[in-house]
């Protein structure tokens, strides 16, 4: 699996094709994100972020072989080891991304509750803040696990299911990550730091359902 | 490696591609698949390859499998080399063993020149050549080749060709497809042939194998070097030489390998390719009495130098039933083969101060 994750990686990088959605996400946190904005609020915008960003590095990461090459490493380990290597590298890589939000906001944001005067406890709200990124970026890898091969065949119907499903997840109230970003936004109002726990124990199922889902039809269609 | 009642479609209510197939693969075979364009040859060795898997039925045993397909546009940012080596450490090499087979693989096949090249650059003759060397470079248990030889030029055939040999003679299993029908003719040990969503047996059986074992035998007189060991390794699951040689001391502790001459060739690389490489003393023609296949080419007693452990080994393979135990009238019988190797680990022992 380690071999996999090096070539995948190894893949995403050498192709360059993870520039636009890092150059995109770089936009959106500094156009959305005021430097001295209270704390809490830009968590929850950069994590909101990373969702669509998720889903974007999972089509990348999954569409980046051509079949003659995916078959070759699909022989030697197995086409659901190698669309998971797939779809754990993306999840990687969104992490990174996620990390790398987070540690913007730490370091431009103002450390008060959005009265700005009552001072954030910076740890556990970066805390919240990593939690919340994470609850993003599982549903992301999720959308992106079931919005392309083996799932969804053509680019016509995988790119439009996954942006309206990006689209809906990120706006929907039932959505965890929804529900994350959200209680950010209100603990930020409230004078409270609330850790995303509830949100995150609804996106772990639903993102490894969805990816051994796609492992699992890795292997039964063509 | 066994399919049962294996059948593939695609779609839920497409038509079947392939229905009922009932097939044992042993191991040390070579088996050849003939069918007509969209017959449903490259879903079949997908199935084989595990690219794929059946719709209705199962397949058990497949052994670790390495897959070259027809066509090789790798548009990936990688160079040939490197691809390789990733593709060698998926296969379970470590990276410096992967790093130093991929271009002992590219040299062999002549594109040694092209090790730094990315792929993307490559011609689509070259691509072919990294598409081969990527699964041969693993030595898998099943070799599954899908036209590999269009695109290759006169030489990589050749080589293709050998190492396919090498490949049945180490023990492992190679399916193919060819359009060609001269491509390995005489050496498949079962064609089938795809049609109407059936697999069909065409012939079974290597025709001139017999011919082969009873034809012109060579003597290749070698000598290890000091604390060299031989390429098969020590574990119980080492593979045999190619063409299976009978092994005797030879004199001033060197070791005689009497092999068809058929196998030669591979035997000769498979020594000189090993690490250290064998020193090549002679290769002779053997006289006619060498040929005769049922006398005792071993002197038992020469069990004796072994270790504990390799008697040991010896013995599981006496006991343990091998599925080309089947073939023993064709080939050379399991029991010479072991001894055999156990000896040849002798020179070895015997060269070190």
């Amino acid at each position: 699996m380690i071999a996999l994750l090096r070539y995948q990686a190894a893949l995403l990088i050498g192709s360059h094709r993870w520039l636009p959605p890092v150059i995109l996400y770089a936009a959106f946190l500094a156009v959305g994100i005021q430097t001295g904005g209270p704390m809490l609020d830009s968590y929850g915008f950069a994590a909101a972020g990373t969702l669509p960003m998720a889903v974007w590095l999972a089509r990348i990461c999954v569409t980046s072989e051509p079949p003659a090459a995916r078959n070759c490493a699909a022989a030697a380990a197995g086409p659901g080891r190698v669309h998971l290597a797939s779809l754990l590298t993306a999840a990687l890589g969104a992490l990174l991304l996620a990390l790398g939000g987070t540690a913007f906001v730490a370091l431009t944001s103002d450390p008060h509750f959005s009265d700005h005067r009552v001072a954030v406890p910076v740890l556990p709200a970066t805390a919240a803040g990593l939690l919340t990124a994470l609850a993003c970026v599982l549903l992301g890898i999720a959308i992106g696990a079931l919005c392309n091969w083996p799932v969804l065949r053509s680019p016509g119907s995988a790119i439009p299911a996954g942006l309206l499903a990006a689209l809906l997840l990120s706006v929907l109230g039932a959505s965890p990550a929804n529900a994350a970003v959200t209680g950010m936004v209100s603990g930020s109002a409230h004078g409270t730091v609330s850790m995303p726990w509830l949100p995150l124990a609804g996106t772990v199922p639903i993102a490894v359902a969805a990816v051994a889902a796609a492992c699992v039809l890795s292997s039964r269609r063509n | 490696m066994k399919l049962d009642g294996v059948g593939r479609r695609y779609g839920v209510r497409g038509p079947w591609v392939l229905r009922d197939v009932q097939l044992e693969v042993p191991a040390r075979a070579l088996v050849r698949i003939e069918g007509t364009n969209g017959s449903g040859k490259s879903t079949l060795l997908r199935l084989f390859a595990g690219i794929d898997r059946p719709t209705a039925g199962r397949i058990t045993g497949r052994p670790r499998a390495a897959y070259v397909p027809e066509r090789f546009p790798a548009a990936l940012p990688f160079t040939a080399a490197g691809y390789l080596t990733h593709l060698g450490r998926i296969h379970g090499l470590r990276g410096p063993e992967a790093a130093r087979r991929a271009g002992a693989w590219l040299e062999r096949f002549g594109a040694a020149g092209h090790a730094g090249t990315p792929l993307a650059r490559l011609s689509k003759g070259t691509s072919q050549k990294v598409a081969v060397a990527q699964a041969l470079l693993a030595e898998p248990g099943l070799l599954v080749l899908d036209e590999a030889w269009t695109g290759l030029d006169q030489g990589a055939r050749e080589v293709l060709g050998s190492a396919v040999a090498e490949r049945v003679a180490d023990g492992g299993t190679v399916v193919f497809v060819d359009h060609d029908p001269r491509r390995l003719a005489g050496t498949a040990d079962a064609r089938y042939r795809v049609t109407g969503g059936r697999l069909v047996l065409e012939e079974r059986g290597r025709a001139e194998d017999a011919a082969v074992v009873a034809g012109p035998r060579v003597i290749i007189e070698v000598q290890g070097a000091p604390g060299s060991a031989p390429r098969s390794g020590d574990g119980p699951d080492s593979p045999p030489l190619p063409g299976r040689p009978t092994i005797a001391p030879g004199p001033d502790g060197t070791i005689r390998l009497t092999v068809p001459a058929a196998h030669s060739d591979a035997l000769l690389r498979a020594l000189l390719m090993a690490r250290p490489p064998w020193h090549i003393r002679s290769v002779t023609a053997a006289p006619p009495s060498a040929t005769d296949p049922d006398e005792p080419r071993m002197d038992p007693g020469s069990l004796a130098h072994c270790d504990a452990r390799d008697a040991r080994n010896a013995h599981d393979a006496y006991a343990a039933p091998r599925p080309q135990a089947a073939r023993a009238p064709h080939g050379v019988p399991q029991a010479r083969d072991e001894s055999g190797r156990n000896v040849h680990h002798d020179p070895g022992a015997e060269a070190r101060p």
